[in-house]
């Protein structure tokens, strides 16, 4: 049963009472909440996922909760529970969706280890998956959302799930974050979207999330295979431009941007290095959308 | 160099992984945790070291004949501030 099979009485009941599980990727999250604006959020882009039925286990409990203090009269704000408790300060009440949005990044990047997890977006076609690693403010998203409505598969925006046991994928397709002018230039490149109404000053702008393809969410048992590292930036008037990076620095750069590296152990080590082995890397400079998809089009029917 | 100093034999801190592509070396130290980026000669003496301990002028040499280059007194300096430079890493510790 997919959530949207539930009327937006029903989805908001069970979000206030019981609580919604998820199947999001390999996890089963429990969200739970009393505020209809995340609801409204969920029905508009979780309407493709799978809802588990009498579930018994979640990966991740969490909720979204109504500080109980003064505060509340004047400045209204919400916090994201984990297993019960806080996991982070308290934020405006309007940006709870995107904050449910954070805190689910965060259960999967702080908890899961058996997976290499990098700080990247990652892409799939023809069975080449593409991992996306970059800083905040280099268009990764930007791209991803971008390649996504133009045939790509979305394995994820924020997290390349790389599997300690054998270097595969693991998908786990959920909202694109978009932030400031990236959500208007989105909204022009991909009118039939879904996105969410945008959300005002928070700690990254403005901000707004573009519902995952269907097809990706129903692919989402499909690990891929590692083909390309390619760490994007946008460039205003820049061409469209590929460098070679050597495997070496970009082994740096992709541990870098991994959250659980260090902890792993050498086996973060080995299973970096296995992915470096397997994956061509390059900096990849854009400005003009349409031409980076031509470019990652033009890579994924070229063999690797 | 002093005679006692020459002497004294490099170890390395802890065992290392290393992996190499088009001449650079990846290190990784069990240890720290740490990882490092670093040349052929660098990783020819950790690769030394990792058989086992030895004196500067074994690594000296050894190095010589992997690089294939004369062991003349300015390779020999520049040796001594390499190993200087991975001591300073915590990758090697000499006693």
């Amino acid at each position: 049963m997919k959530v949207s099979a539930l009327t937006h009485q029903e989805l908001a009941s069970r979000l206030r009472h019981a609580g919604l599980f998820l199947q999001t990727g390999p996890y089963v999250i429990h969200v739970q909440t009393v505020l209809p604006g995340v609801a409204e959020n969920i029905a508009l882009l979780y309407a493709d996922y799978s809802l588990i039925e009498s579930c018994a286990f979640a990966d991740f409990h969490v909720s979204l909760a109504l500080p109980r203090t003064v505060r509340r009269w004047f400045k209204p704000q919400v916090l994201f529970l984990f297993d019960g408790d806080p996991a982070f300060k308290p934020l405006p009440r309007d940006q709870a969706f995107a904050m449910l949005e954070w805190g689910l990044n965060w259960c999967v990047s702080s908890h899961v280890n058996d997976h290499l997890i990098i700080h990247a977006a990652v892409v799939e076609k023809n069975g080449q998956a593409i991992i996306l690693p970059a800083p905040p403010g280099s268009g990764k998203s930007t791209l991803c959302a971008a390649l996504v409505n133009r045939g790509w598969r979305l394995l994820s925006d924020e997290l390349a799930l790389i599997r300690t046991s054998d270097g595969r994928i693991t998908p786990l397709p959920r909202p694109v974050s978009l932030k400031n002018q990236s959500i208007a230039i989105m909204q022009r490149f991909a009118p039939d979207a879904r996105f969410s109404q945008p959300v005002h000053d928070t700690q990254k702008g403005t901000v707004a999330h573009m519902q995952a393809p269907t097809d990706s969410i129903a692919r989402a048992q499909e690990p891929a295979r590692p083909a390309r590292i390619i760490f994007p930036k946008y460039q205003p008037d820049a061409a469209t431009q590929f460098n070679a990076v050597s495997k070496s620095r970009a082994f740096m750069r992709v541990a870098d941007n991994a959250f659980n590296y260090s902890l792993l152990g050498v086996l973060g080590f080995e299973t970096t290095a296995n992915l470096i082995d397997a994956c061509l890397c390059h900096d990849f400079t854009y400005s003009d959308l349409d031409a980076a998809v031509a470019t990652f089009d033009t890579l994924s029917s070229s063999h690797v | 160099m002093t005679e006692a100093a020459s002497r004294l034999t490099w170890r390395i801190t802890a065992p290392l992984h290393f992996r190499v592509w088009e001449g650079e070396y990846i290190v990784y130290h069990t240890l720290s945790g740490d990882t490092h980026l670093l040349g052929p000669a660098a990783a020819c003496l950790l690769l030394k070291l990792q058989q086992a301990p030895a004196d500067t002028a074994g690594l000296c040499n050894a190095l010589a004949q992997q690089l294939n280059v004369l062991m003349d007194e300015a390779f020999i300096l520049q040796t001594g501030d390499l190993l200087a430079d991975l001591a300073s890493l915590l990758l090697i510790v000499r006693h």
